[in-house]
């Protein structure tokens, strides 16, 4: 079988070969007449050429020249687009970043100074309550002391804190999320009302249905005096 | 034009180069100069320019 193409061409050199077996006769008189072109001046194209192909026999040697510029054309549209592929794959990132106002809520500073020795006191971070503790040396000392086999959450109290006098906790009891009250309950430090769940001052999970210790938020002390959490 | 066309235009892997390391020095261009048009043409409405009268 044979596709339309094909047809059409082998039909095409058919003719071709039966008009020129007719036409054999008069050939040379119309070879005559047209001349094969040759009488025909080609235009002169030198207003449009550029300057360095208007002489026929340095067109190779300006081929390079000629190329160079072509390929600098591409190039200039190709650094155009890179920079503009840059800005709307930049802008498409970007919007996946958390925004400017969630940023500046992100962190909380602290001044120390305003926390009296012994007192518990609550901020709001990223939409919780923060308790910041300045524990006493009695605490500190009755905190250490806890043997860790004791506990439901074993962690020291070294792992806790930074400096030993400010404790650092999100103020959510990790039962079902309920605020606790600062110095209450047992153990000195955190009561939670709502299912009876004892915190000692170190955070720690002590009595009551609470799995896990009151979670400490990353925090350092940029200087002296100041707590940045967050 | 030849020895550019030559060393940076002639293989792929040069002429990819050579458009990465020209977007960068394009793109430092454009944004300071568009800038430096922007400050030009609100000279004087500025925060940078008008901060003084709040200090």
């Amino acid at each position: 079988m044979l596709n339309a193409v094909s047809r059409a061409y082998v039909r095409g050199g058919v003719q071709a070969i039966s008009t020129g077996l007719k036409a054999t006769g008069v050939a040379i008189n119309s070879m005559a007449n047209r001349q094969g072109h040759t009488d025909l001046q080609v235009p002169d194209f030198t207003d449009y050429r550029r300057d360095s192909v208007k002489d026929g026999r340095r067109r190779n040697e300006t081929a390079e020249e000629r190329k160079a510029f072509s390929y600098l054309m591409v190039g200039a549209g190709a650094v155009g687009s890179a920079y503009a592929a840059k800005g709307l794959v930049n802008a498409f990132v970007g919007s996946m970043s958390a925004s400017a106002d969630v940023l500046a809520m992100a962190k909380i500073e602290i001044k120390l100074s305003d926390i009296p020795e012994g007192k518990s006191v609550t901020f709001k971070w990223r939409g919780k309550p923060l308790f910041i503790r300045h524990r006493t040396a009695g605490e500190i000392d009755t905190e250490r002391q806890v043997p860790t086999a004791s506990l439901r959450d074993p962690e020291t109290d070294d792992q806790r804190v930074i400096k030993p006098e400010w404790l650092v906790v999100i103020g959510v009891c990790t039962h079902l999320g309920c605020v606790p009250i600062a110095n209450a309950g047992d153990f000195g430090g955190y009561y939670c009302p709502c299912h009876g769940s004892h915190y000692d001052a170190s955070g720690r999970i002590r009595k009551g249905p609470a799995p896990l210790n009151l979670e400490v938020p990353t925090h350092e002390f940029p200087d002296e005096g100041t707590l940045v959490v967050g | 034009m030849k020895v550019i066309y030559n060393t940076l235009f002639k293989r792929t892997s040069t002429y990819a180069v050579a458009i990465i390391a020209s977007a960068f020095f394009f793109e430092r261009a454009v944004d300071v100069s568009s800038n430096l048009i922007f400050e030009t043409v609100n000279k004087g409405k500025l925060w940078k320019d008008i901060k003084g009268k709040y200090e």
